[in-house]
């Protein structure tokens, strides 16, 4: 009996020993204000991006309809020259400009033909699911030394993505049109070793009606 | 020394040489059943060596040990399940919610807006609350098992799905990164020239072969295993000691997604996907019989040393990641069947 007195004893001590260096207890305002202090704001951050590095950068963008045919007969050399990534591996984002007559307004996409009609290569306007970080890469001017860790630099990506989810996209969709022409620029991700020019996806940066 | 056993020895000792050989190769074949694993890996290291020049060095050495400690806590504690004929699928879901839970609690504690209140956890309570939880789903799992006699399978597997759905509700699906340098130092800092993780896995090791070959819990689990009948009319409490080697698993499976998250500095809500079938791997390698009642955990320590090794040859030799699934089932289709043949032989 005793024994087991001492083993419980033992046991409760050791427990509030430990419970005692497992946790604090304090406000929750306190601790909420000390966290926004020096706080990485991801939104803000995609906003100056936008403002002031992508939509200048637009300048910089490759002609679609250029890039797909350097992109077929000098592969190496289009990789080399105009796309970029943060960090290895195969995929790798180029920032396009076009125009195309649109085919076809799907559920997810809309589908346009690229102009001149002497091209001939329909390629889709992404318009439902923007992830990923074509956009932000696109442009190849962000480093990965540039963020504290990998989840502010992948909530950059985030922030430009419901950007364009939800202020560059349902205007343009509510107005578009089967017929109408649009000029867009934007961003695609090719895979260097597997590349696939027939399933080419814009992420658009802007979109504008040409209308026909 | 009695006549009896004076005329057995004469007998022995006019043994014609057909019967002495037949003794030799008999003896020899039980050193082989015996060393099997250690054989295996034995050839295992000297084939990859043979095509790797990168294979054998201290840094690649510790890598393989640092891979497999993850492996290694989790194989002891479904070692210790398979013992009893059970099995555990739910180790790699567990590793998941467990890691999880211990990072989310570390980065961002508990808030009570109702009454203004902040829980935040230390790196002591963190690492005890995933530990707990681990511990707290293997005695959920044990208790399934026991109360309501479903069978093993069916109950792990219920709780590898369960765990899975909690570990995503809780991290609503991302990532819990940027854990700090002191939770980082679990599973990549070093100590005394070696990885913290091979510490924690060797320290489980040794914590488990005492309790397997020097307790009464261990006795009791190979008796289990052999005979659960004989066991429970031998007055052992089957329910009680099958419930307490489901929650040292989940404890253990705990502790490996402790480690895991740690050294990725993340919680990822599918981490440990696959990992128990690594684990019955291991164990299955290692010599335990998937039948219960037979086997150790060094054997398992050895299977689990083989699967990381494979692993690190597959890659070293730039095997690619859908023909080192293909090898790595037909090693342990093979150990299966030798398995079987060594259980025929005896």
């Amino acid at each position: 009996m005793q024994k087991k007195v001492i083993k419980y004893t033992v046991a409760l001590i050791l427990l509030l020993v430990v419970g005692y260096n497992s946790v604090y207890i304090k406000k929750l305002s306190e601790v909420k204000a000390a966290s926004t202090v020096g706080k990485f704001d991801a939104a803000a951050y995609a906003q100056t991006f936008w403002k002031e590095k992508l939509t200048p950068g637009l300048t910089k963008a490759n002609n679609l309809p250029e890039l797909l045919t350097l992109l077929k007969s000098e592969k190496e050399n289009a990789f080399k020259n105009y796309s970029h990534a943060l960090g290895i591996g195969n995929l790798r984002y180029f920032l396009i400009k076009g125009e195309g007559k649109i085919t076809a307004i799907n559920e997810n996409d809309i589908s346009v033909t690229l102009l001149p009609d002497s091209v001939g290569k329909d390629v889709k306007i992404a318009t439902e699911f923007v992830y990923g970080n074509a956009v932000r890469d696109a442009l190849g001017i962000l480093s990965i030394n540039d963020f504290s860790n990998t989840m502010d630099m992948n909530n950059v990506s985030a922030e430009l993505n419901k950007k364009i989810r939800t202020e560059i996209i349902p205007p343009f969709r509510a107005q578009a049109k089967k017929g109408d022409v649009v000029a867009f620029t934007g961003a695609i991700e090719l895979n260097q070793a597997h590349l696939r020019l027939d399933e080419i996806e814009v992420i658009p940066v802007s979109l504008k009606l040409v209308r026909d | 020394m009695s006549p009896k056993v004076f005329v057995k020895e004469e007998k022995a000792q006019v043994q014609t040489p057909s019967l002495k050989a037949s003794a030799l190769s008999s003896s020899y074949s039980q050193y082989l059943v015996k060393f099997q694993s250690l054989i295996a890996l034995f050839i295992l290291c000297l084939i990859i060596s043979l095509l790797s020049d990168k294979f054998l060095t201290v840094a690649n050495g510790w890598n393989v040990m640092r891979q497999i400690s993850v492996n290694i806590c989790i194989s002891v504690g479904m070692t210790l399940v398979v013992l009893t004929a059970g099995i555990d699928l739910s180790v790699g879901s567990v590793l998941a919610l467990c890691g999880a839970i211990t990072a989310g609690l570390l980065k961002f504690g508990i808030e009570l807006p109702s009454q203004d209140l902040f829980i935040g956890f230390t790196l002591l309570g963190a690492v005890m609350a995933g530990m707990l939880t681990g511990t707290l789903l293997g005695t959920f799992n044990g208790w399934t098992i026991t109360r309501f006699k479903v069978p093993p399978f069916v109950a792990t597997l219920a709780v590898l799905t369960i765990a899975r759905g909690l570990t995503m509700l809780y991290t609503k699906g991302f990532p819990i990164s940027g854990l700090g340098a002191d939770f980082a130092y679990i599973g990549t800092g070093w100590l005394l020239g070696i990885p913290v993780p091979v510490w924690i896995s060797g320290v489980i090791v040794v914590m488990a072969v005492i309790l397997t070959n020097k307790t009464r819990l261990g006795r009791y689990i190979y008796a289990i295993g052999g005979n659960e009948s004989a066991a429970r009319l031998s007055g052992i409490n089957i329910n009680k000691v099958k419930t307490t080697v489901y929650a040292i698993a989940g404890g253990l499976a705990a502790i490996g997604g402790i480690i895991v998250t740690s050294r990725l500095d993340s919680a990822q809500p599918n981490a440990g996907i696959s990992y128990e079938l690594d684990a019955i791997a291991a164990v299955v390698i290692g010599g335990t019989s998937l039948s219960g009642g037979r086997g150790s955990i060094l054997g398992t320590v050895q299977g689990a040393i083989i699967i990381g090794v494979l692993n690190n040859g597959l890659v070293l030799l730039n095997v690619s990641p859908f023909w080192q699934q293909v090898v790595k089932g037909l090693v342990i289709l093979l150990a299966v069947i030798i398995d079987k043949a060594n259980s025929k032989s005896e």
